[in-house]
């Protein structure tokens, strides 16, 4: 592999390359995979291409670091997908029965994530107050959550209004808005970094045992975390609603697994207590550039899954095996 | 005036009485040391002040004002600070944050002030700064951190609580010299302040060099608060030790006795002690790994070697090594004669060994089974069978467990109907079946009632003499004493004394794990 180079023997400046940035190997498969999608495909390192993978994949991006935050503490949301959906169906339904006017647009908007910090207050509550086990806990709100999402739009297609969708996709002064939302969501994710409640996160996903004797209030800590969660739960629909231009109950169950792909191809740890947002926003477009990898090598679409499935294995194993060289 | 008392106060875990009358009275501007041997109370005593753990009766009074300690969050709002044994650290955060991380300053209300948690740590390092050796920064993460330093930090973070009381629960445990001395001098100005500080540690040089006043607790009793001018070290260690300072009960019936001993070890088994004439079972030499360094001693069959000594100083960790659970570093290992690859637990049982562990819900019991599939796993591991006939278990599996006298219902009834003690009788009755040559016992009857205890010695013993080499390792010194043939003394991952015939007494025993963890000059 071409990371092995740049790693040779897992030497001290390596080492500590990678305590300080986890990221790190994830970004070397980052740009290998830009790489390879401008030698099969040129066109594919375009403006306009970029631009379209961004508005894409902006969604699993911060649905990515919705789950970062949860995996911090060493819990896990097996929900954000449902409530990724609930809130596309609401903000979809509220504009359609409102007019799509674009200030009952914004209100919308904030209706949307407001649900979604409520949601994660319900798995907070679950999770963290009733001492349930966080996988399960979350399965089982993310069917809750589903069945909502289903109840307030049965089916899929009602239709954004035109200010929503013109706005995701327009630009203001010639910079595209997916441009800019990511950039005001980088420099959120910056100042956020240095949030006490962060910090908080790690403690608990360390050690809660350390961190309940040190006088945290670790249950409140947990379920801060699921509101957090829930409130980037609910921007991601928020960029899928722009990008679809319409409602779907079920659009959020397939992205589920991705997003905690893409925090461990990001090199947080599952186990709680290490990790970067950083890493997940790249984990999230290694999962785009697989996908548009193995469309541009001309995968016949009945093999794409298992092309697809094998490439983040590979992803996953290089990132494991630079990161464990590097720690021994 | 007392700062803190504590008045009989009193903690149970089940069957084990952790403590069952805890007193204590700290005044102002001291330093007063509680000393106690292995579990008798002390930890679970300074637990409580924190507000980690729940008493179950007794009254706690701060400024004569009796309190509730409900929390952590509590006991750090009443003004206590504590130092935890095992550490209260996270691994990956850093030095600074660690030490503020109860109270992290903030600007603008959510924003982690950096630059003051920096200062803040400075001030907490400063007194130690020539002591805390190399790659110690406030920026430092803890988890690349010595053991030293990380106990430096944890020093640092309750002194940063800037409490009136002070709980040093062993602080001292893995500092060189000049470490201890920097703490001490912190600890006295402290005291100067007017802080009352607790402090505990298992070394005699400590206590006496920086203590006011000596409480001594024993089997979760306050026995004895005294001036450390007005004690010495003898009567500190008698009064942990009790009434009884007579002779351990010997517990060979057969020391010598090797007559009706056949088997004969294949390379002759060299009788390095020179008084057991019987083979050599388990040979271990030059063994280091991840707690101990350099462990080496032979076992006889029907044999039984303890393992003493503080808590936590390698013993347990030697015996999981043997079992295949820990990795060694070096050292050889030979059963018989032969030499042994343990690299696993699979391994291990296929070479003979066998292994009890006190702490039955990690290493022994199959939760939420059946009792019968809880005796059986070893005989699948060793016989190597593909298919189990239940009909065909059974009648193993009962003759064993009626010698161990387990109650129990049917075969089919889950474990957890059973209590502790029988529940460590079913994971016992598993080395029943089929025998190992040696028997590895890591405190096998913790949490475990007296009687049940009293029958599984007898078992024990009588496994021995039937000739089964046994290893015991037992956080109660009673048990060494009155069951083990020989007691290597472990200190600091290696032995640092045997004990053998007359000479294992309650009294050489506390001297040699107590006397040997005054550290040598560094």
């Amino acid at each position: 592999m071409t990371q092995a180079s740049f790693f040779p023997g897992g030497s001290q400046a390596a080492r500590g390359l990678l305590a300080r940035f986890p990221f790190m190997p994830a970004l070397l498969i980052l740009i290998a995979l830009i790489v390879l999608n401008g030698v099969f495909e040129p066109n594919s390192l375009s403006y306009r291409a970029i631009r379209g993978l961004v508005s894409t994949y902006l969604a699993l991006m911060l649905l990515a670091v919705a789950q970062t935050y949860v995996v911090y503490a060493a819990d896990i949301d097996l929900s954000i997908g449902a409530i990724l959906s609930l809130v596309n169906v609401s903000v979809i339904v509220l504009l359609d029965i409102f007019g799509g006017s674009p200030a009952m647009v914004l209100l919308a908007c904030v209706a949307g994530v407001g649900i979604g910090a409520l949601c994660g207050l319900v798995n907070g509550l679950v999770v963290a107050g009733l001492r349930l086990q966080a996988i399960v806990a979350t399965f089982a709100t993310s069917i809750l959550f589903t069945g909502l999402a289903l109840y307030v739009l049965p089916v899929a297609g009602t239709p954004a209004p035109a200010a929503f969708w013109r706005t995701y996709g327009g630009s203001f002064f010639g910079v595209p808005f997916v441009f800019a939302a990511a950039v005001v969501t980088a420099i959120v994710l910056y100042l956020l970094a240095r949030a006490r409640l962060i910090t908080q996160l790690l403690a608990v996903g360390d050690d809660a045992q350390a961190a309940f004797q040190s006088g945290l209030p670790v249950t409140a800590i947990r379920i801060k975390g699921y509101v957090l969660c829930g409130v980037f739960a609910a921007l991601a629909a928020l960029c899928v609603t722009g990008d679809t231009a319409s409602g779907d109950p079920l659009v959020g169950g397939k992205m589920v697994l991705n997003s905690v792909a893409a925090v461990v191809l990001g090199g947080t740890a599952l186990s709680g207590g290490f990790g970067s947002v950083v890493g997940s926003v790249i984990g999230a477009l290694i999962i785009g550039l697989i996908s548009s990898l193995v469309f541009f090598v001309g995968t016949p679409s009945e093999w794409q899954n298992l092309v697809q499935g094998l490439a983040i294995l590979i992803a996953l194993m290089v990132g494991v095996l630079v990161g464990r060289k590097d720690k021994s | 005036m007392s700062k803190l008392v504590l008045r009989d106060v009193r903690k149970a875990y089940g069957a084990t009485v952790a403590l069952a009358n805890g007193a204590l009275e700290l005044a102002e501007g001291e330093v007063h040391v509680l000393i106690g041997s292995n579990g008798s109370g002390k930890s679970t005593l300074c637990k409580i002040v924190a507000g980690s753990v729940r008493p179950d009766g007794g009254e706690v009074l701060l400024d004569g004002q009796p309190v509730t300690v409900s929390g952590p969050q509590a006991s750090h709002a009443l003004g206590i600070g504590i130092f935890y044994q095992e550490l209260s650290l996270a691994a990956h955060r850093t030095v600074a944050e660690n030490i503020s991380l109860a109270r992290l300053p903030v600007k603008g209300g959510l924003f982690v002030d950096r630059q003051r948690a920096r200062t803040i740590a400075a001030r907490y390092i400063a007194p130690f700064a020539d002591v805390v050796g190399a790659g110690f920064s406030p920026d430092a993460e803890v988890g690349s951190l010595r053991a030293d330093q990380r106990q430096l930090v944890e020093i640092m973070k309750t002194l940063a609580s800037e409490a009136p009381v002070l709980i040093f629960d062993e602080p001292t445990s893995a500092l060189d010299r000049a470490q201890v001395d920097r703490f001490f001098e912190e600890l006295r100005r402290l005291r100067g302040e007017g802080r009352s500080i607790v402090f505990i540690s298992h070394r005699m040089d400590e206590i006496f060099n920086i203590g006011d006043r000596v409480t001594v607790i024993r089997d979760g009793r306050t026995v004895a608060t005294k001036t450390i001018a007005e004690t010495n070290q003898a009567e500190v260690i008698a009064a942990m030790v009790g009434e009884n300072r007579e002779f351990a009960i010997p517990a060979t019936s057969d020391e010598g006795a090797a007559t009706g001993n056949e088997l004969q070890a294949p390379d002759g088994a060299p009788q390095s002690e020179g008084e057991s004439a019987r083979p050599v079972a388990l040979q271990v030499e030059n063994l280091t790994g991840s707690g101990f360094a350099d462990v080496s001693f032979s076992l006889h069959e029907g044999e039984i070697l303890g393992f003493g000594g503080l808590h936590g100083q390698g013993q347990s960790a030697v015996l999981r090594a043997l079992y295949g659970t820990d990795t060694t570093l070096s050292g050889t290992i030979s059963l018989a004669g032969r030499q042994s690859e343990v690299s696993s637990p699979r391994r291990a049982i296929r070479e003979g060994f066998g292994y009890v562990s006190g702490d039955r819900g990690r290493d022994g019991v199959i939760s939420g089974r059946p009792i019968l599939e809880n005796v059986m796993p070893v005989h699948f591991v060793k016989s190597r069978r593909p298919l189990a006939v239940p009909s065909r278990l059974n009648e193993q599996a009962i003759p064993a467990l009626s010698a161990l006298r387990t109650k129990f219902a049917t075969l089919m009834h889950p474990i957890s109907s059973l209590s502790g003690g029988n529940q460590q009788k079913v994971v016992i009755a598993r080395w029943l079946i089929d025998r190992p040559r040696v028997l590895l016992l890591d405190d096998p009857t913790k949490g475990i009632d007296l009687s049940t205890k009293t029958e599984l010695f007898a078992l024990i013993r009588e496994l021995a003499a039937e000739g089964m080499a046994i290893l015991l390792y037992s956080s109660e010194d009673a048990e060494l004493l009155g069951n083990a043939d020989r007691i290597l003394v472990f200190n600091g991952g290696a032995i640092s004394r045997e004990l053998q015939g007359a000479a294992r007494t309650r009294f050489n025993l506390y001297e040699a794990a107590y006397s040997a963890a005054e550290r040598a000059a560094s």
